[in-house]
């Protein structure tokens, strides 16, 4: 596996990767790993290369996991203001991206709130492109570092029963998650309540289910969503008490997956709201802080990755 | 209730099985021990009731109920509209929830189940509002009240005029397969009319309420079902290409069910005759071509619930010229004789027209009265089913008496009411 030649130029998302692409990052994500903690946290593998963060969704730990996998591997990194930026003086995204592609950098991480812009900004650019995100389509390196999270702890995720709860039709991350691991091999469910559920949602390769007790009946690992503010005032859910009531994840309700069943979340979490704090904050079950540290390693993996396979920047200019 | 009763002698019917034969019913501790030909003066007992020959049945269940408490209890209380219900053997009935406030919270439906407990003689069960204030912007805590014990949600008689909110509370009411009421109604077509469109409210000079006001409601309201999978009650449909919809619907894998209001089955157009206040209702009278499609309908057994939709309005809201009167009309202590009345001259069997007040709306929102069963709570109503009377309003309990059977004859009295295996209600 060490031989083999990752295909892709940009990680766009989850849809379009093979197992090998898949594990492939997730052998050097673990490598990275270790790297990350020893005292020296320094590689070289991207010395004189440059990684340009592009949010134009507000982001801290994503931006900053991104900036530190960056900075480990010796690359400049420049992270653009896009608050203060000409994007908040009318140019179009197009402009932006001629903009900065005019500057070569050899690897563009893009965060955008509108589903297909990453997409549309990797056709107009020479250097490699990584999908933070883009509204409610993918977000590809969440799914890879929750992955390698759950792998390191359960060793094969082939045949593991795990579930993804709450709102689902909003979340890049249950799209990116549920390729993710149908592509490893696990069985995945869908927990959410009907207005949350997205159409042919169960086309998706998962079961999905309304009621979170049948749901996560006999789960390894479940995964929790974060609700967003504005889904709880009365036009996809009456209000938080009753998503919680029905979709929080509580003692009660974890005691309806397997004993030992593992706990994640990508974060910021509503405490009291999709999760009980004694569950987020468990020693032995919650793996949300792990997660964390996955998604630098990850990113490192895919960041080393991209660059080798990123053309000779201006090439096509000359 | 301990000790047994033997009701014997009676004409014995029970819609949910066709039952109709001679026979009683047993009733030990409030349940129905035993039920059929085989209870007789003999049978033991501590307590027999000789019924005469008389109709036994099963306490009539009515899915649409409005009284004033809270917040207009002028009108009607929980304890008054308990007695008119026990008057017209009505054993159960569901409350709107279109008071003041507006019963769209846990603590209220709570409320409205304490409090009738305590005060009514009869079952109380209460709805909740779809959307928080009935104002058809956000969804009420529906799982919450579900689990409160409100038998179904509906925005009353202030339809949810945006197709997007009501889509979305379908859709998350599907997730606790929760019962949507809808009455079908398009404001922008009937705001401010008296009643039915046509040639006679022209020749009155009034305003009218065109047919498609119901027909485009109820035809948005079947897709929005079949989409989110709700079960849907299109509640007090009243023309015959609404009940067509509904059965189209039906075929089609919908889970839909309808009801409809007794004076839909009960009167035309021509009886708001002489610009009638008590007539005013809504959906108004229609023309008799649907109403004869509702009776048909009714024999064919396509109608799920006929409700009395009582909504007690006071002297001062309905002594005011038709355009200005409230809308409304009791019909508690007439839903039976309306319903006998309709069977008597239509020729409809006692266990099919009954139907839709007992097993039909018990089975909707599973309960288990509603039928003459072993087990089931002695519930139960004896009535003289074809002994002629007018209606006075004068003689109604309720604290409303704005009845448009008012001077009308009718076939069919209740004789005694049982809740539980108690007498609630005795015709002196």
């Amino acid at each position: 596996m060490a031989d083999y030649a990752f295909p892709h130029r940009h990680l766009l998302g989850i849809e379009g990767l093979n197992r090998l692409d898949i594990e492939t990052l997730l052998e050097l994500g673990d490598r990275y790993v270790e790297l990350n903690r020893r005292r020296v946290k320094h590689a070289d593998v991207l010395a004189g290369r440059t990684l340009v963060n592009l949010f134009f969704e507000n982001s801290t730990r994503t931006q900053g996991s991104f900036e530190i996998a960056g900075r480990r591997l010796g690359a400049d990194v420049v992270t653009m203001p896009i608050a203060t930026s000409s994007v908040k003086k009318g140019e179009t995204l197009i402009d932006t991206a001629m903009t900065l592609n005019a500057m070569r950098p050899d690897l563009l991480v893009i965060r955008h709130g509108s589903s297909g812009a990453v997409k549309l900004l990797s056709r107009k650019v020479d250097c490699g492109v990584i999908n933070a995100g883009d509204g409610t389509h993918e977000h590809p390196t969440q799914a890879l570092l929750d992955a390698l999270t759950i792998r390191r702890r359960v060793g094969d995720i082939g045949g593991m029963r795990i579930a993804i709860c709450g709102d689902i039709l909003h979340s890049r991350v249950a799209r990116s998650n549920v390729a993710c691991l149908n592509v490893l091999g696990a069985e995945v469910r869908l927990i959410a309540p009907r207005t949350l559920t997205p159409p042919g949602a169960a086309e998706w390769g998962a079961e999905v289910f309304t009621d979170m007790r049948k749901g996560l009946a006999g789960c390894d690992v479940v995964m929790m969503l974060r609700l967003q503010q504005e889904r709880m005032d009365g036009a996809y859910l009456p209000s938080a008490r009753e998503y919680f009531h029905f979709w929080g994840l509580d003692e009660d309700k974890l005691s309806h997956a397997n004993p030992g069943a593992f706990v994640m979340h990508p974060g910021p979490m509503n405490r009291g709201v999709e999760i009980e704090s004694g569950i987020a904050d468990h020693k032995t079950r919650s793996l949300i802080t792990e997660q964390v540290e996955m998604g630098v390693a990850i990113r490192m993996a895919v960041l080393e990755t991209l660059a080798k396979n990123a053309p000779d920047i201006g090439a096509k200019n000359q | 209730m301990s000790g047994r009763t033997v009701i014997y002698n009676a004409r014995v019917i029970d819609p949910a099985t066709g039952r109709d034969e001679t026979g009683g019913v047993l009733i030990e501790n409030g349940v129905i021990a035993d039920v059929g030909a085989g209870i007789a003066k003999t049978t033991a007992g501590d307590v027999k009731i000789d019924a005469r020959g008389k109709a036994l049945a099963p306490g009539l269940i009515d899915l649409r109920v409005k009284t004033g408490e809270p917040g207009s209890e002028n009108k009607e209380t929980l304890a008054t509209a308990g007695d008119a219900a026990a008057a017209g053997g009505v054993t159960t009935f569901v409350v709107m929830p279109d008071t003041n406030p507006v019963i769209d919270s846990v603590a209220l439906v709570d409320f409205i189940t304490r409090r009738a407990e305590s005060v009514a003689k009869v079952k109380v069960l209460p709805t909740a509002g779809l959307t928080v204030g009935l104002e058809g912007l956000k969804m009420a805590e529906i799982g919450l009240i579900r689990e409160a014990g409100a038998a179904f949600f509906t925005n009353g008689d202030k339809p949810v005029e945006d197709a997007g909110v009501l889509r979305r509370a379908m859709s998350y009411a599907a997730s606790f397969d929760a019962l949507v009421a809808s009455r079908p109604d398009t404001p922008a077509l009937s705001m401010n009319t008296v009643m039915n469109a046509g040639a006679f409210a022209a020749r009155l000079g009034l305003r009218g309420a065109p047919l498609e006001a119901e027909w485009i409601a109820l035809e948005r309201d079947l897709m929005l079902a079949e989409t989110t999978g709700v079960r849907l009650l299109a509640d007090c449909i009243s023309t015959a290409r609404s009940l067509a919809a509904v059965e189209r619907a039906r075929k089609a894998g919908v889970k839909v069910s309808c009801s409809v209001a007794s004076y839909s089955l009960f009167f035309n157009e021509l009886d708001v005759g002489d610009y009638l206040t008590y007539c005013k209702v809504q959906p108004p009278f229609r023309g008799e071509a649907d109403r004869m499609a509702l009776i048909d309908g009714l024999k064919r057994g396509a109608i799920d619930a006929v409700v009395s939709a009582h909504d007690p309005q006071p002297t001062e809201d309905k002594r005011l010229p038709i355009a200005d009167a409230a809308y409304g009309a009791v019909g508690l202590e007439t839903l039976l004789p309306a319903l006998l009345s309709i069977a008597l001259r239509e020729e409809i069997p006692l266990a099919v027209a009954l139907k839709p007040v007992t097993s039909g709306p018990a089975d909707l929102l599973g309960l288990p009265q509603g039928r003459l069963a072993k087990g089931a709570p002695a519930d139960l109503v004896l009535f003289d089913h074809a002994a002629p009377w007018a209606c006075d309003r004068d003689d109604l309990s309720s604290r409303s008496k704005n009845s448009p059977f008012d001077g009308r004859r009718l076939e069919g009295r209740v004789l005694r009411t049982w809740v539980n295996g108690a007498t609630v209600f005795e015709r002196g």
